[in-house]
């Protein structure tokens, strides 16, 4: 063969390949079963649970054979948005588990509205779900996904270590928690480990006990408000003063220390008592104490699971998510993972008020909040504004210069007052 | 010819021009609308106080993992070049961390320098100097990527500068030491300027890799604390995978090309590239 001929070789077979490519993003269109496949970021001690999931609508459905594929979430964050926009990737997928991360595949036309709500058991149950979570995930009276999960935080605290100090029962109030975790910390343990970055938001909760937040309902920062000052003021004298925690941890560090016995406590998600029980902690785990105010608060985490625009399966997809939030599906999971249910029907269930673990994580769902919902570039406000504004402040101290400095930049990011 | 051209210009030159077009847009992957911005993110860049400290890390990390590198490579390789088992162990030991992803590098380090389980803190506290948190300290964690940064890289400069001292024909030596000349002025007037060329190479590696450095950082600080690491492409990591703000950090990497061509030219001055030979 001459050069000509080679070359033409090549760009036939390249054309072929890119063409195969292009075709992605939601496998056969042909005859047997359809294939769906699925992107998710569960690499923690929940993963079981939502592979069961599968499994179990894999068996139930011969006609449709799904595949979880499970990755770090960054991976996810990295491939996705131009994977679901070329047409390419999986049919159905837990984008992140960041704030309002749904926002940027609803902008970019990458999701696709759920249409098959309703009642009954292969529809969405919306009517079912946590209002919030509804809201979360609702753009224009459009809903663009379901919670693939609802955690809420509970205080983790170390038996061992309180029985030491002499404290017979885990704080009830914020008071209590202030005065445990500065009593605690001695002998070169950590009263209340903190985690500021890369981590469930331990700060946002904090805040709201001693009666402040982070963003109003006009998404204007409240940070800088006498209210938020306030808030922030006695856990930054706690942790630069009186080192209840050291600074600048991440989730994973924060839960090594507490996992190795080096912190009497830790305001953590559901996902972390395996690991804490397989390190042989003698571990409580209560409801976050009551607030300044009297009410008792903590944070509600989900992931939205979402289906790519592009699926040549939408029925089947939306059928699958229809399972995944079942009465079934979801009682099944939380008794195996801890996890509060994601349906506010399941509250008054006798197996789940049972289980030591789970009903202290559901109980805490009627007061649970999210962090930044709906709030524009809230990813943003998160790793420009919010996590450097603990991390700063845990360093320096100045509160007041702080909160300002980053009320301003978040103000900016949420065009608030526009 | 053909074949290298195509792909030359599919996978290098056509993404670059994108990345510049982007660079002049408020460009989101996939949004619908693309608003043209002109130079509106570089001149955005100006104010942006991240932007600036990161390019002051990019470039003091540079500076400094360079100046080190090349000092600590050349004073290894003077000292290990000749031939016995003992240059060669001792050889080897230092071009082994060479071989090791940055990544493993970065997390093993991370893992050694931690205060509560790392090895660094134990010897620390034995020692009655306390546990020190070299990755949170605003004021030490910039010094301890660079450490590490010099650690890992010391070795290829030495090897490379090995092969360059060995490269020097011995008749130069010869014939200096007829002149009578010291050991000093051996290496002032006939090492190094016969290792000008090799010394440009090492530098030149070293400069680009530190401008670029990415995957340490990543993994040992995530740019923290309070951006005290970060550097110009974990910011532009931020920027285009995190926030999804593409036309914003297409626009930082152009100007880190600028700064790298910048640096590259000043390094062609600085080793009168053009009389080397």
């Amino acid at each position: 063969m001459n050069n000509k001929r080679v070359l033409a070789a090549l760009a036939a077979s390249a054309a072929g390949l890119l063409l195969s490519a292009c075709g992605g993003g939601g496998g056969d269109a042909g005859s047997g079963p359809v294939s769906l496949t699925v992107w998710t970021g569960f690499t923690g001690g929940d993963r079981p649970g939502y592979e069961q999931i599968v499994k179990d609508f894999t068996a139930a459905h011969p006609d449709i054979k799904v595949t979880m594929t499970v990755q770090p979430w960054d991976t996810i964050q990295q491939k996705l948005p131009s994977a679901w926009l070329t047409g390419q990737g999986p049919d159905i997928a837990a984008p992140s588990s960041d704030p309002n991360a749904i926002a940027q595949y609803v902008k970019t036309n990458s999701v696709l509205a759920l249409t098959a709500t309703g009642a009954g058991d292969d529809k969405i149950n919306t009517d079912q779900f946590a209002p919030a979570l509804v809201k979360e995930f609702t753009y224009n009276d459009k809903l663009y996904a379901v919670p693939a999960n609802y955690a809420t935080l509970s205080l983790y605290y170390n038996k061992k270590l309180f029985a030491a100090a002499g404290i017979g029962k885990p704080p009830a109030t914020v008071a209590e928690l202030q005065q445990d975790a500065a009593k605690l910390t001695t002998g070169g343990r950590y009263g209340l480990v903190l985690a500021d970055n890369n981590t469930i938001q331990m700060w946002p909760v904090l805040q709201w006990l001693s009666g402040g937040d982070i963003v109003g309902a006009d998404n204007c920062s409240v940070l800088s408000t006498p209210a938020g000052v306030a808030s922030l003021q006695p856990w930054v004298d706690l942790v630069k003063n009186r080192k209840i925690s050291p600074v600048g941890l991440t989730g994973a560090e924060a839960d090594s220390i507490f996992s190795a016995g080096k912190a009497a406590m830790e305001i953590n998600g559901p996902w972390a008592a395996p690991g804490y029980k397989s390190a042989g902690i003698d571990l409580g785990i209560a409801t976050v104490p009551a607030g300044a105010s009297g009410q008792p608060v903590t944070l509600g985490s989900t992931a939205p699971l979402a289906v790519s625009a592009k699926t040549k399966h939408p029925a089947q997809a939306q059928q699958f998510l229809a399972y995944w939030t079942s009465r079934t599906a979801q009682l099944k999971f939380s008794l195996s993972t801890g996890f509060p249910p994601l349906r506010t029907d399941l509250a008054g269930d006798a197996q789940l008020k049972a289980d030591p673990t789970v009903s202290v994580f559901a109980g805490q769902v009627p007061n649970a909040k999210l962090y930044l919902p709906q709030v524009p570039n809230a990813t943003q406000v998160d790793t420009d504004a919010y996590v450097p504004l603990i991390q700063k402040i845990t360093r320096d101290g100045d509160v007041a210069g702080g909160t300002a400095a980053a009320a301003k930049q978040i103000d900016e990011l949420t065009g608030c007052g526009k | 010819m053909g074949p290298s051209l195509l792909i030359l210009g599919v996978f290098v030159l056509w993404p670059i021009v994108r990345s510049l077009w982007y660079s002049l847009h408020d460009w989101t992957v996939g949004a619908a609308e693309q608003p043209w911005a002109g130079l509106g993110n570089y001149t955005k860049l100006l104010g942006d106080e991240q932007f600036r400290r990161a390019l002051a890390n990019t470039l003091i990390i540079t500076a400094a993992s360079t100046a080190v590198l090349v000092a600590v490579g050349l004073g290894l390789a003077l000292a290990l070049t000749s031939e016995n088992v003992v240059t060669r162990v001792i050889r080897s030991a230092f071009f082994f961390p060479t071989v090791i992803s940055l990544t493993t590098v970065g997390m093993v380090w991370r893992f050694l320098l931690d205060p509560d389980i790392g090895l660094v803190g134990g010897v620390t506290n034995a020692l009655g100097l306390g546990a020190v948190n070299w990755l949170q300290s605003t004021a030490l964690a910039l010094p301890t990527v660079i450490f590490v940064n010099v650690w890992k890289n010391a070795g290829f400069v030495m090897i490379v500068l090995v092969a360059g001292l060995k490269a020097i024909p011995g008749e130069y030596y010869e014939a200096a030491a007829l002149d009578g000349a010291r050991r000093a002025q051996l290496l002032r007037y006939v090492t190094l300027p016969a290792l000008r060329p090799t010394l440009l190479f090492v530098t030149f590696i070293v400069t680009i890799q530190s401008l670029q450095l990415f995957d340490l950082v990543y993994v040992m600080t995530g740019g923290g604390p309070l951006f005290h690491t970060d550097t110009l492409v974990t910011k532009l990591y931020r920027d285009g995978f995190v926030n999804y703000r593409t036309g914003y950090a297409a626009a930082t990497s152009w100007v880190l090309f600028i700064v790298v061509v910048l640096v590259s030219a000043l390094q062609l001055r600085i080793f009168r590239y053009n009389d080397a030979d």
